[in-house]
């Protein structure tokens, strides 16, 4: 299985992520349509993508009254029923990433599919902030700046 | 429905506090595209003869084109127009400014947004989902660009809203004076900063996440991931990828050489960047920007904003400056004052050079005197020309090279480096992108024709004269009927 993993270090806002996601599900283009979404503090140049990390134990699952949030097997995407879901907002107060957002036209929650196993996000990100990679591989990007931070400060004495 | 374009103008009386949203006929879209030429199209249609910029009846008009606040590669641009207090005799001026902030007026819900008339006291405009909202601004005035960005937006309790602001220049209407988004860019050459100052408009705040619907959006996206694709297996977008618009600093300081720029050493330039490249952190791109050009910077464990390889250049070896720290101080004051980087350093070197003596006060000139270092004596006589700002003589922006690609690049609010590298490769991609976003198809060459209507128009506004009977007289609005040639353009 594959995840999304995310190096907020390397993202500059640039929303392309956004603009993909938004257009691929919803035919046009809006950050309010868009399952992942860009935080921003410019005067730091910090800026962090939050997006649906896909939780072994998903709390969304659990807490669920309709039981619309399913994992899909194939991708291990945990996604929304529309069906089912009643728009109460449960997932978006028991996410820990605040992932889950609401659909401005239907009203029901949405959080994302992985794209059906090729996430577009990934494909769109050139910073190499977003990538889509196997999940044991996740932190290997972190192991290496962290790494490097720490050679430095062994050689520096 | 109209797709692509919002096809609505957002007019803002500050005189009065009114705002509100008209159509844009879809003729005009066709025939002008979207930004700068929308812009020229609306000066046209509205005066025979120039405004005074110092006066309130002068409009500041920002527009965007079809493809602006979507997926399309480098389409953050913003065209903005106005009559410029640089240019002498007063002329219609315009430019074009990256980043976001086009890309939240198109989600706002407009093409275009023109502010007229001068509001009584210090405001700022909050633009939230395409409403209009007159804040007062009293406790805003007086503080610097980075302090008013995070301010308005703390107040508002949204990181997310793109804020575009004047500093202190802008307020005490130093024509030099320019605007500042996100901290970092700038729309140049126009003395924007003083027209904002003189409307008494200390920044403009936009929330806009609507949708911008598309024509055809699967062919929108594949043709987006196609251009994205092509302009990362460019050779000269690879490197700027990788070392920013800095990667090209050397062959730029052969250039200068080339030009005849004699005291310039090859050596010291290159001491220069690489003392400048100490300083620069993580990267910084305008929106769904595939390259990523800029650089951030950081001085002694702080953020400081981005910087452009053109703005570092100017407040370095251009200038005649070898030493980092001192570009880097320069262009800080420049940012959190709001003033235009190209333009105060022209005007710094004729003063260091004695050329223009009447900005700085007889004591002042004895001070700065003394100081042998030439980036501690620019930096002194800068803070000493904001401090009283006195002064007749302006530089003129330098004529545009290449304006076809320049008035291509701004119609669609595209990035012109990238437009200008690939060259016409992207006439294609650019009318492909037009039809799938607004289903409006049209040729090479009906695409040119109206490239260079534009710049007939533009050319027709830039020698536009006061009456001569009386020339302070201001407004000539006709409402009613079209200039003749422009008349015969439209219909055809």
């Amino acid at each position: 299985m594959s995840a999304i993993s995310i190096i907020p270090e390397r993202c500059t806002g640039c929303q392309s992520c956004e603009m993909v996601c938004s257009l691929s599900h919803d035919d046009s283009c809006s950050p309010a349509f868009s399952r992942i979404r860009i935080k921003k503090w410019e005067e730091i140049s910090t800026f962090m993508p939050i997006v649906c990390q896909q939780c072994e134990k998903a709390p969304c699952i659990t807490i669920c009254p309709a039981g619309a949030r399913k994992r899909i097997p194939e991708t291990n995407a945990v996604v929304t029923d529309e069906k089912r879901c009643v728009g109460c907002k449960s997932c978006l107060y028991v996410c820990p990433y605040s992932a889950p957002a609401i659909h401005p036209l239907t009203q029901r929650t949405m959080t994302c599919d992985l794209c059906g196993g090729s996430p577009l996000c990934t494909q769109v990100c050139t910073t190499g902030a977003l990538t889509y990679v196997p999940e044991g591989d996740l932190s290997i990007e972190r192991k290496k700046v962290f790494g490097k931070v720490f050679l430095q400060a062994v050689r520096s004495g | 429905m109209i797709k692509g374009w919002t096809g609505k103008r957002l007019q803002i009386d500050l005189r009065r506090q009114k705002a509100w949203s008209e159509d844009i006929p879809i003729s005009d879209l066709q025939q002008w595209i979207g930004g700068r030429g929308l812009n020229a199209i609306y000066f046209t249609q509205h005066f025979t003869t120039p405004v005074s910029p110092s006066s309130p009846e002068n409009p500041v008009a920002f527009a965007v084109g079809p493809v602006s606040g979507t997926l399309a590669p480098c389409s953050g641009w913003t065209s903005i127009a106005s009559f410029s207090p640089l240019s002498k005799p007063t002329s219609y001026g315009f430019t074009r400014m990256p980043g976001y902030f086009g890309a939240s007026l198109k989600g706002s819900g407009y093409d275009q947004m023109i502010l007229h008339g001068k509001a009584d006291r210090p405001v700022y405009l909050w633009i939230d989902d395409g409403r209009v909202r007159f804040e007062d601004a009293d406790h805003l005035w007086g503080k610097e660009t980075t302090e008013t960005t995070v301010a308005i937006q703390e107040e508002k309790e949204d990181r997310g809203i793109e804020v575009l602001c004047i500093g202190p220049a802008g307020e005490k209407q130093i024509p030099l004076a320019n605007v500042i988004h996100r901290l970092s860019w700038t729309g140049d050459y126009l003395g924007l900063g003083y027209l904002l100052g003189v409307k008494n408009v200390k920044a403009i705040a936009i929330r806009g996440k609507k949708e911008i619907s598309l024509h055809d959006p699967k062919q929108f996206l594949n043709l987006c991931l196609t251009l994205k694709d092509h302009i990362l297996r460019d050779r000269k977008m690879q490197k700027m990828k990788e070392g920013g618009r800095f990667s090209f600093l050397s062959r730029e300081g052969e250039r200068m050489l080339r030009e005849g720029e004699g005291w310039l050493l090859p050596g010291a330039a290159r001491q220069w960047s690489n003392n400048l490249r100490s300083y620069l952190s993580s990267k910084e791109g305008c929106f769904s920007c595939p390259v990523h050009c800029g650089r951030n910077l950081q001085h002694q464990e702080s953020h400081i904003g981005g910087i452009h390889l053109e703005k570092a250049w100017y407040f370095g070896p251009q200038m005649g400056i070898y030493h980092g720290e001192w570009t880097l101080r320069l262009h800080r004051l420049c940012q959190s004052q709001g003033l235009d980087p190209y333009l105060t350093s022209s005007l710094l070197v004729r003063i260091m050079d004695g050329m223009e003596l009447d900005y700085l006060s007889k004591e002042d000139q004895r001070q700065i005197e003394g100081i042998e270092d030439r980036g501690e004596k620019a930096f002194s006589i800068l803070q000493r020309m904001i401090e009283g700002w006195k002064g007749a003589y302006l530089p003129s922006p330098p004529p545009a090279e290449n304006q076809e690609l320049d008035v291509l690049a701004d119609i669609i609010s595209f990035c012109l480096i990238v437009v200008k590298h690939l060259n016409l490769k992207t006439l294609s991609n650019m009318i492909d992108l037009i039809h799938a976003s607004t289903g409006f198809s049209l040729s090479q060459e009906e695409l040119k024709d109206r490239v260079n209507r534009i710049l007939r128009l533009e050319s027709h506004l830039i020698n536009l004269l006061f009456p001569k009977e009386n020339p302070e007289t201001y407004l000539r609005r006709k409402e009613d009927h079209l200039h003749e040639p422009i008349a015969q353009w439209t219909a055809a």
